[in-house]
């Protein structure tokens, strides 16, 4: 069998299949609902976001939160600090020592 | 259209398109490919039922990363991104489910041009002949045929549909075609 006609045949066995019409109309049914569903919960998320944000921003019970975290970040940082100074200190005086003996 | 990635890492300096725009995009895409995506499906599950599912699943996934895809084709056809989904979708049916891919011979009539009831069968066997022995080709072959003929995909079009180079794609086909010839001359179809 030469190779044009077993091109011929394959053209012939492997013909693009219709897809059912029941199939075709779910799908795009099911992307209408889809991007519907996705503008509507993208709107209500957008007007939701909003007003908890200005809730949120108004009420002092939750100024407190961020001026304490902050305040015990500052005090974290400044142990830190005053630790590595008294480390090196430290190192510094047995440095000398060890010199003197 | 939630799912649908945001346009925030444009690669062109084209202003990002609205969700109108590539709703309307993705819709003339579908339109455009279901009957090729649905085609390669049936041919590598066998049966509808199963092809209905995965061409399903192929234009879900296709819709999330439309935009990306979209933006990062430069123009070139969307059609071998979507065979490649499905490609991978259906690697994982075949995984998750354990099962093999049926022979899809529902399929078959003889060619048009035959005329006598003795050249009606004799090409009904012929035709037989060629699909039991595509369905015995490796995967990777079987594929490139259908690609092909199919859904009359080009080389290049096959190459990225499979993630391989112009020169290996054409160098399957050929290899697909001698096999099958082979096959075909061993079981006295020549």
């Amino acid at each position: 069998m030469d190779e044009i006609r077993l091109e011929h045949l394959l053209s012939d066995v492997l013909r693009p299949v219709e897809p059912p019409e029941r199939m075709s109309t779910r799908l795009q049914n099911r992307f209408a609902a889809i991007s519907e569903a996705a503008a509507s919960d993208l709107s209500d998320w957008a007007d939701e976001l909003t007003e908890s944000e200005m809730k949120s921003l108004r009420d002092p019970g939750n100024w407190v939160r961020p001026v304490v975290a902050v305040a015990a970040g500052g005090l974290a940082t400044g142990a830190l600090v005053v630790f590595e100074v008294r480390r090196r200190g430290r190192q510094r005086s047995s440095r000398l020592l060890d010199r003197l003996r | 259209m939630s799912d649908v990635e945001p346009e925030t890492s444009g690669t062109t300096d084209a202003p990002p398109e609205t969700k109108a725009e590539v709703d309307r995009g993705f819709e003339q895409l579908y339109r455009d490919h279901l009957r090729d995506v649905y085609s390669y499906c049936y041919y590598r599950v066998g049966n509808h039922h199963d092809a209905e599912d995965l061409t399903e699943q192929t234009f879900l996934q296709a819709y999330r990363h439309y935009a990306r895809a979209r933006r990062e084709s430069d123009g070139r056809p969307l059609r071998p991104w979507l065979i490649r989904i499905a490609h991978n979708l259906a690697a994982n049916f075949y995984r998750d489910r354990s099962r093999k891919p049926q022979t899809a011979l529902d399929n078959i009539e003889p060619p048009a041009a035959k005329h006598s009831t003795e050249a009606v069968v004799e090409g009904r066997d012929e035709l037989r002949a060629v699909m039991e022995h595509i369905q015995e080709l490796p995967e990777e072959r079987r594929e490139a045929l259908v690609m092909r003929f199919a859904l009359g995909m080009d080389n290049r079009e096959i190459a990225r549909a499979m993630g391989k180079s112009d020169g290996a794609t054409k160098v399957l086909l050929h290899r697909a075609i001698k096999q099958l010839q082979e096959r075909l001359e061993e079981a006295g179809h020549g």
